[in-house]
């Protein structure tokens, strides 16, 4: 089975971590810098007055203006869920994390190990921590492990049956599934608000109507596909981190620190000849707050001027000055070392290569976006009559 | 569910390449361009005319110049006689 870990609202249980008593008042996560006034998850005394996660911040200080504002910390929410990764971890659990909150694990190997799933069930949500209030689901399907993770309560298992799946996810509603606003809204506005109403309409209709996401929105609504999930490879802990005796504000101090952890990053003797695939630039604002910005490279490498053109731009993202600045690898490759190409591709496998890259194009600008040009009457005196283009989905 | 209004649908079908763009021409008493989209025509190095399709509903007659712009910039128009309008085009 896959089982699915859940902790409702983390970012702010992160950020109430250090003022524990603001978590019994009406409190909300602040929208962040430059986005939309929404508000992001909201405790329980807020819920209870009427403050819901995703509202208006003025419409909700109407509402509530006792209401209490917490600023994001990425860098402790960070930090607290790889704390919980590892506790999993070091329960034999082969942990694949989702994001900040959401987690999915194979309970096949620790059932044996615990005696059952259920006891293997409670020793997870024992690692994750009593203060957490996480909650997991478990069923054949991922999709489904994490509908019934939703449903339980606050330290609660909730095991679904394969063949109960569809029973079980029918009744949900439509906010489960990875649709657009919009996407959402226009099958509300088509009289479907429960995955049991979406998944029994044709899967052509719906992949009309919405596209490739709804037709995966469809899938998972039926219970999605019968995947494995894979344990994470443990990150690796190259840090380095540079205190500053006073706040910096001043960018190309900051690119001159960023300089120097990048090079004493690279010389580090663990990294063992190892490419990094995934970076992370981290700061601790005066004021308390933290920033943290995340990639993962696209080509693995450990080039100095290659990281510094990913990683350095991000430094004029900073909202506030700078107490202290960290450059983490986050996640190095296996290899050690970098197949180069002998001979230039050429025939089938240049084929492969463009229909691969077609394909990615397509998938990321949607349908029609690759053309073919036909030649139908290059003799033509009418230019536009010379040549048609056709959209290629093959 | 209902059927699609088919406002919004993804148009698939195949396009032509190469299609005409409307223009703005400010033409002189020969009707040869003395601006094309603001920008004043600086010589006229060819003019030629396509008459076809004359058998068809949709005859095409068009008066074509290709211009060099006071910019620099090479560009081609041509006045449509039956409708009576100005398009750029590749030719």
């Amino acid at each position: 089975m896959i089982a699915c870990l859940v902790i409702p609202g983390f970012e702010l249980r992160a950020a109430l971590r250090p003022r524990p008593r603001l978590a019994l008042r009406p409190a909300a996560l602040a929208p962040a810098e430059g986005t939309e006034p929404l508000l992001g998850p909201v405790t329980a005394a807020a819920e209870s007055v009427g403050v819901k996660p995703g509202m208006r911040l003025g419409e909700a200080l109407a509402l509530c203006p006792s209401l209490v504002l917490i600023e994001a910390d990425p860098q402790r929410a960070e930090r607290e869920w790889e704390e919980i990764l590892r506790r999993l971890e070091d329960a034999g659990i082969a942990i694949s994390p989702a994001e900040p909150g959401t987690a999915f694990f194979e309970t096949r190997g620790i059932e044996r190990l615990y005696g059952g799933i259920e006891p293997a069930l409670k020793r997870a949500l024992a690692a994750a921590g009593p203060t957490w209030d996480a909650r997991i689901g478990a069923a054949e399907r991922k999709f489904a492990a994490l509908a019934a993770a939703h449903v339980a309560g606050p330290g609660q298992l909730l095991v679904v049956s394969d063949e109960s799946t569809r029973e079980f996810l029918a009744p949900m509603p439509l906010g489960l599934l990875p649709l657009r606003e919009e996407q959402q809204q226009e099958l509300k506005e088509l009289g479907v608000r429960r995955l049991g109403e979406l998944a029994g309409l044709p899967g052509g209709a719906v992949a009309e109507r919405l596209g490739p996401d709804g037709r995966r929105a469809w899938s998972l609504a039926r219970g999605g596909e019968r995947r494995r999930v894979r344990g994470r490879r443990p990150p690796s802990e190259l840090v380095e981190r540079l205190e500053f005796p006073e706040a910096i504000g001043n960018e190309l101090t900051l690119r001159r620190a960023f300089n120097v952890l990048l090079d004493r990053l690279l010389v580090r003797p663990e990294r063992e000849q190892r490419f990094a695939r995934k970076v992370a630039i981290a700061a601790r604002l005066v004021g308390g707050a933290s920033w943290r910005r995340t990639l993962t490279l696209r080509d693995p490498t450990i080039e100095r001027d290659r990281l510094r053109a990913a990683l350095a731009p991000k430094l004029a993202e900073l909202p506030a000055p700078v107490l202290e600045l960290r450059l983490e690898l986050v996640e190095l490759t296996e290899s050690t070392g970098q197949q180069l190409e002998l001979l230039q591709a050429a025939g089938a496998e240049l084929d492969t290569r463009l229909s691969e890259g077609l394909r990615q194009v397509r998938s990321s600008t949607g349908s029609g976006s690759v053309n073919t040009v036909v030649e139908v009457a290059p003799w033509s005196r009418i230019p536009e009559a010379r040549a048609l283009f056709v959209p290629r989905d093959d | 569910m209902v059927a699609h209004t088919g406002s919004t649908r993804v148009v698939r079908s195949a396009g032509r390449l190469n299609a005409p763009r409307p223009a703005l021409v400010e033409a002189n008493a020969s009707g040869v361009p003395m601006l094309v989209n603001r920008q004043s025509v600086a010589l006229v190095r060819e003019e030629w005319r396509v008459v076809d399709r004359w058998w068809t509903e949709e005859p095409v007659v068009r008066r074509y110049f290709e211009l060099v712009l006071d910019s620099g910039q090479n560009s081609v128009v041509f006045r449509d006689e039956e409708r009576g309008c100005w398009f750029t085009q590749r030719a």
